[in-house]
């Protein structure tokens, strides 16, 4: 299998203050599935920027889909960026979009005919159980309903990986299995999907690999047998060598 | 409810013709780019006064290049008797009229004289009281030869204090003076031009902070910055056409007062304010070269700001 993402060496720090991501060596591969976990601050969220492209490393090579970022032109960031999803912690919906387009937007930045548009949008947005909010603005939608709208937004254009920021965090049991199963299905399409999270739960029943990230070091990856109790101070090279695909 | 039975997954057809779609950049909710549109009315205003002053200066200089330049005046101090002013008339034309490069010399009448004189005097200089100086009007061709000081010379000893006023001479300080007003108006309107890029150079800065997470996104979903700068342009296109259609509307009553003002003010040295069609058609140009403008220093401040960010 390729890797889709590969970090080597990766530091970064915000100006002049001290390295919030140390060293970070790992390789996903395509089609893998992983949960991201750590204490609040530990730099899940900086790991998951430096993953979709908002942010560049103070040190150390990013490779995405087998492109050393540093050497890709501004102009083609778009394309990359076009082959990635973002559920972002806080949604980050625009405000002024209803749900209908705050998920059609990626494919209207692409282009994509509005007749298409409005069947792919409505039909995602069904899928999730926003049939009667189409024209809804986020600002009148539940935390859990701004949620599936940007789960939405992230998987309209069928990304190759799908980064998501604590994607249940807002949701009940119910519905944050709904949306599990969502990226069960796009993972069985071969999406690569990286979770942010802290919920124990989930990663105990989807039993995926998880990076477990301490201190702005990626501590272990821990296997299935062991999902949910990082630790054991596997080396982060290493990371590199898991599959991360479901037994 | 989601539908768990079947994943869902998205059917992306063949080649998408592109369409600029909706905007997601809430323009609308934007203090700052809400008084451009007044800021660039004043400018289209200041703008089409300052061509309409372009063409009245040219018309200007045109004709009083075409009417006085070949001209001079010649006048005879008048003298204790009626005859004698007539005699030195005669003598005077019948010299003119052998003197090189002299075309045509004529005596102007006492009401002819006095007309001239009643801007200045008016109704005094028709009275028959006033002593009027005998006035005879020359034309004369520059390319024959003809020189303002010879005549000077061959009428200086017929009548003593002639007065030679040779148009030609004080015209080219005249149309200098004329030629120099153009280049301000031409100067002003290249400032109006700057002034108008520069502030929709600060008002896009602005927007580009206020509108900075909602690009961030646009960015994330894989919007180019040519898809984010196209929006920009457009916004500030139809800003820049609202604010040249308020000054353009403001403007042409303005000119028409003009014109109304010099037409009734019956002095002869003010230029007529009738502007011809291509004049016009000039001034209603300053509306799509505003809209012009506005879009393409949107656009390429866009484009230069978005390179600094990630």
């Amino acid at each position: 299998m390729t890797d889709v993402v590969s970090f080597e060496n990766v530091g970064l720090r915000y100006g002049l203050g001290p390295e919030v991501l140390r060293d970070i060596s790992l390789n996903l591969e395509a089609g893998s599935f992983h949960f991201l976990i750590g204490a609040s601050g530990a730099g899940k969220s900086s790991l998951l920027r430096l993953m979709y492209l908002a942010q560049r490393p103070s040190r150390g090579l990013i490779s995405l889909f087998g492109r050393d970022i540093s050497t890709v032109p501004r102009r083609e960031l778009p394309a990359l960026r076009r082959r990635i999803g973002v559920v972002f912690q806080n949604f980050r919906l625009l405000p002024q979009l209803s749900a209908f387009d705050n998920v059609a937007l990626p494919l209207r930045v692409v282009g994509v005919k509005q007749s298409e548009i409005r069947r792919h949008v409505e039909e995602l947005l069904t899928w999730v159980g926003l049939r009667d909010h189409l024209d809804a603005k986020p600002a009148t939608l539940s935390g859990g309903q701004q949620q599936r709208v940007a789960i939405a937004r992230a998987v309209i254009s069928r990304p190759k990986i799908l980064f998501a920021d604590e994607p249940t965090g807002n949701v009940d049991n119910q519905i944050a299995a709904r949306i599990l199963h969502l990226f069960d299905e796009l993972n069985k399409l071969g999406t690569t999907i990286v979770i942010a999270t802290h919920n124990e739960a989930l990663i105990r029943k989807t039993r995926r690999p998880v990076l477990h990230l301490e201190d702005g070091v990626v501590r272990s990856a821990a296997g299935d047998e062991d999902a949910g109790t990082p630790g054991d101070d596997k080396p982060a090279a290493r990371l590199a060598t898991e599959n991360g695909r479901p037994a | 409810m989601i539908n768990r039975r079947r994943a869902w997954q998205p059917k992306m057809g063949g080649p998408h013709k592109m369409a600029i779609g909706r905007g997601a950049i809430p323009f609308g909710h934007d203090d700052a780019s809400r008084f451009l549109p007044w800021m660039l009315a004043f400018m289209v205003y200041l703008a089409a006064l300052a061509v309409a002053g372009l063409f009245i200066l040219a018309d200007v200089t045109d004709k009083f290049d075409r009417g006085i330049e070949n001209t001079l005046t010649i006048q005879i101090p008048v003298s204790e008797s009626v005859l004698s002013d007539d005699r030195k008339v005669a003598a005077v034309l019948a010299r003119l009229r052998r003197t090189l490069g002299i075309e045509r010399a004529d005596a102007l009448g006492r009401s002819e004289v006095s007309d001239l004189l009643r801007p200045w005097l008016g109704a005094t200089a028709a009275s028959d009281q006033l002593p009027l100086p005998r006035v005879i009007d020359v034309t004369v061709d520059r390319s024959k030869g003809f020189r303002a000081q010879n005549v000077r010379d061959a009428l200086e000893p017929i009548v003593p204090g002639i007065v030679i006023d040779d148009h030609g001479a004080w015209l080219g300080d005249f149309l200098r003076a004329v030629r120099g007003a153009e280049m301000m108006a031409i100067a002003v309107v290249f400032l109006i031009c700057l002034i108008t890029v520069i502030m929709v150079i600060f008002t896009t800065r602005t927007g580009l902070g206020l509108h900075r997470e909602t690009i961030e996104i646009m960015h994330f979903v894989g919007a180019r910055d040519s898809y984010v700068a196209r929006q920009f342009a457009l916004r500030f296109s139809l800003m820049g056409l609202k604010g040249a259609l308020i000054g353009i509307a403001l403007a042409v009553p303005s000119l028409l007062l003009l014109s109304v003002i010099a037409k009734n003010s019956g002095i002869g040295l003010i230029p007529d304010f009738d502007l011809t069609t291509v004049a016009w058609i000039s001034i209603g140009a300053t509306v799509p070269a505003s809209s012009l403008i506005a879009m393409m220093t949107a656009r390429a401040t866009v484009i230069k700001s978005l390179t600094q960010m990630v």
